[in-house]
């Protein structure tokens, strides 16, 4: 019950500023609400985690719908936000199929955009009182 | 780096710092939980990795 009170405080639409800035920088979402520790580690976390991917030559995947993997694992790419972009133009994430650390590269990338949303999530739900 | 168990250790403490803080509120729960889910990554690799070990590769 306390949990609806306090949503109900606060519209939906209250999150939706901090759950955008969250997506485009990781950890942004966690730091316009005053969490810096948080928000510092989101941040070191994702973007390392996404780095790192392409360090291990992963790919970054096209958004085709003729292959629904392939869509999926792009779309999960695209939850880091800005870094991804940056990273797409900057020419980076053609992924190498014989690295042998090829599959762990993209695994990583593919990973470091979901653990974005989540993040993104968890600053909404705090944004708009469903969370402490 | 060709390491496939430094590169699992680094997937695991990553993906365990960010379950940490997402799950756990106050901070010694989220080193417990941070820890124990670390640990878990691993030790399935390693269960997993015995478990596999008399198929040939």
């Amino acid at each position: 019950m306390r949990v609806k009170e306090e949503t109900q405080d606060r519209p939906a639409t209250a999150g939706i500023p901090v759950a955008v800035s969250a997506w485009l920088v990781p950890g942004l979402g966690h730091l316009m609400l005053g969490r810096t520790r948080r928000a510092l580690t989101f941040f070191i976390v994702v973007t390392g985690m996404f780095a790192f991917g392409l360090y291990l030559r992963g790919r970054i995947f096209q958004l085709n719908t003729a292959e629904p993997l392939t869509f999926l694992a792009g779309l999960a790419e695209r939850g880091v936000g800005l870094p991804f972009f940056a990273a797409k133009l900057l020419g980076m994430g053609l992924g190498e199929v014989t690295a042998m650390t090829y599959e762990y590269g993209y695994t990583f990338c593919i990973v470091a955009g979901l653990l974005n949303m989540l993040i993104m999530l968890d600053a909404y739900d705090i944004a708009v009182g469903r969370k402490s | 780096m060709t390491s496939h168990f430094l590169i699992l250790a680094i997937f695991a403490l990553l993906v365990s710092t960010a379950f940490a803080l997402l799950m756990r509120q106050d901070p010694k729960e989220q080193l417990r939980f941070g820890v124990l889910a670390f640990v878990c990554f691993l030790g399935s690799a390693f269960l997993i990795g015995w478990l596999m070990y008399p198929f040939p590769s």
